[in-house]
């Protein structure tokens, strides 16, 4: 059976929109693996009823594997989770309501759950974050310079990078590169040629923008959550 | 115009003197340096007043984070709980040993320094308990340097001192996204780099036991790795006297590679 990987992110309390994705999903054929990256909540909708549904699946629902993202850590730093910092930079840049607004959106009784979610996960060679391996509020994008891209594949020693944070669908191969290194010490020179492993970053989207990832052959499919088929777009298999 | 680059004095007098005169018989009057004033050495007031009197200008070193945090490294920068313990140890010493006021300059040294094309940092951009070793992946080690805007970039903390070159470096890519059908394709070309660690001053550990630190022509942006005898008996007597473990004292004597460096060189303390 063809292994699938769903990736999801940004629903920010949206259960409609996770409900359609979930009924999408049942009639994708294969085996499907549903990853939630993170902003499950937000400060715009009341998010119990979402969270509730993560936490507790409905029998027919693909279980969902969640790791936290930046609201997530920001509520975290609000509410005391992270000693004692407070999520300032929301507040500085959004102001005192928008810090009200997430507060009152999520029940303190999911706080623990939420603390309890993981950073990423680590999936055959693939990472799997909201930001990127460096911080979770860190955008990737497609014009993030292919250096920095490299490096945060490089910390989490893998091959591929899913990432959410930036909202951006996209599917980014580094294909070929080369840097001459010289190194003198006490001991002499060495000169040595290295080149760039074939790596990816895939930015995911964000609530009804979701994508596919077939492990087998490396394709990703660009979703939108209630679309029928023929309008999705087709991934570059095979590269 | 010639600069020199000093790192790592980890409280260790004859060798700091030593350097400093190796510096001056050079003319060389412009001279920074990069952290770790004091830790392992028994005469750490004695290092930050000479660094002070002669007005150099300093970045902050791991040793001198930790001491003013009231801070331990954390466990993962020790190579073996025997090294953690007599680490531990020297960091209570230092503490007790340092005055007020030589607390609170380590306490206000800056991060990195800049001058021009030229940042001046302990460890590495991202953090003063990073290492970056000379063989580290070439591209993340160009990426510490582009990253922090620099063109080359003077660091230290590894103890081994290094001139590294990265150049006619390129990275091609391939995008699509969802806007688009059309798969793109481009090429980046790197710029060229260099990062040259300092050595260090009173802890070698590049397998001898001279003091090192680097000398660098700006107008020719020749690097050279400087090696300087000092009375290492004096030290190695004082640290007997201070208490401080006599493996200390060993290790300058034999110039001990690695004797205290983490396994995992790579990993960064997220403390
Ligand atoms: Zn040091
Ligand atoms: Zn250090």
């Amino acid at each position: 059976m063809i292994e699938r990987w769903a990736l999801v992110s940004g629903l920010k309390g949206d259960l409609d929109t996770y409900e359609l994705i979930q009924k999408d999903l049942k009639k994708t054929p294969g085996n499907i693996t549903l990853f939630v990256l993170g902003d499950m909540i937000g400060p715009e909708k009341n998010c119990n009823r979402l969270l509730h549904r993560l936490i507790n699946p409905k029998s027919n629902d693909l279980q969902p594997w969640c790791i936290y993202g930046w609201w997530e850590e920001q509520i975290l730093l609000e509410s005391g989770y992270r000693g004692d910092q407070r999520a300032e930079a929301l507040r500085i840049n959004k102001g005192e309501e928008v810090v009200k607004s997430l507060t009152n959106a999520v029940d303190k009784s999911f706080l623990d759950w939420i603390a309890a979610l993981q950073f990423g996960f680590v999936e055959l060679d693939c990472g799997l974050i909201h930001g990127s391996s460096k911080d979770v509020g860190e955008n990737l994008t497609l014009d993030t310079p292919p250096l920095t891209l490299l490096d945060r594949l490089t910390r989490l020693q893998v091959n591929r990078l899913f990432t959410a944070r930036s909202k951006q669908q996209f599917h980014l191969e580094l294909t070929e590169g080369i840097v001459n290194s010289e190194v003198e010490d006490l001991n002499g020179n060495r000169k040595k040629e290295q080149k760039v492993p074939q790596k990816a970053v895939i930015g995911i989207g964000s609530g009804k923008n979701y994508t596919l990832y077939d492990v087998g052959t490396d394709n990703t499919q660009f979703l939108q959550a209630g679309y029928k088929s023929e309008k999705r777009i087709m991934g570059f298999g095979g590269l | 115009m010639n600069q020199a680059v000093i790192s790592c004095l980890h409280a260790n007098l004859p060798a700091v003197e030593a350097v400093l005169k190796d510096i001056e018989l050079q003319g060389i009057t412009n001279i920074t340096c990069l952290g770790d004033l004091v830790g392992y050495g028994p005469q750490p007031n004695e290092v930050i007043e000479l660094i002070r009197d002669k007005k150099i200008p300093t970045c902050q070193g791991c040793w001198d984070e930790d001491v003013v945090d009231g801070l331990d490294a954390c466990d993962c920068s020790y190579p073996s709980q025997l090294a953690e313990k007599r680490g531990h140890f020297a960091h209570q010493w230092t503490t007790d040993k340092l005055t007020k006021e030589n607390k609170d300059y380590l306490a206000n040294l800056p991060y990195s320094i800049r001058k021009d094309k030229c940042l001046f940092v302990h460890g590495s951009p991202n953090s003063q308990h990073e290492y970056l070793l000379p063989d580290m992946d070439a591209f993340a080690a160009l990426e510490r340097v582009e990253n922090a805007r620099a063109e080359i970039l003077f660091c230290g903390h590894t103890h081994q001192p290094y001139i590294r070159e990265l150049a006619d470096g390129s990275i091609a890519v391939k995008i699509k996204n969802a806007a688009s059908k059309d798969i793109q394709e481009k090429e980046i070309q790197l710029p060229m780099r260099r990062i040259v660690n300092a050595g260090s001053v009173g802890e070698p550990r590049h397998g001898g036991t001279k003091a090192t630190y680097v000398v660098h022509n700006e107008v020719t942006n020749e690097v050279k790795i400087r090696e300087v005898e000092y009375d290492l008996e004096l030290t190695c007597k004082a640290i007997i006297d201070a208490g401080l473990p006599p493996i200390f004292a060993w290790r300058l004597k034999n110039g001990f590679e690695f004797a205290e460096q983490a396994e995992d060189a790579s990993h960064v303390c997220e403390r």
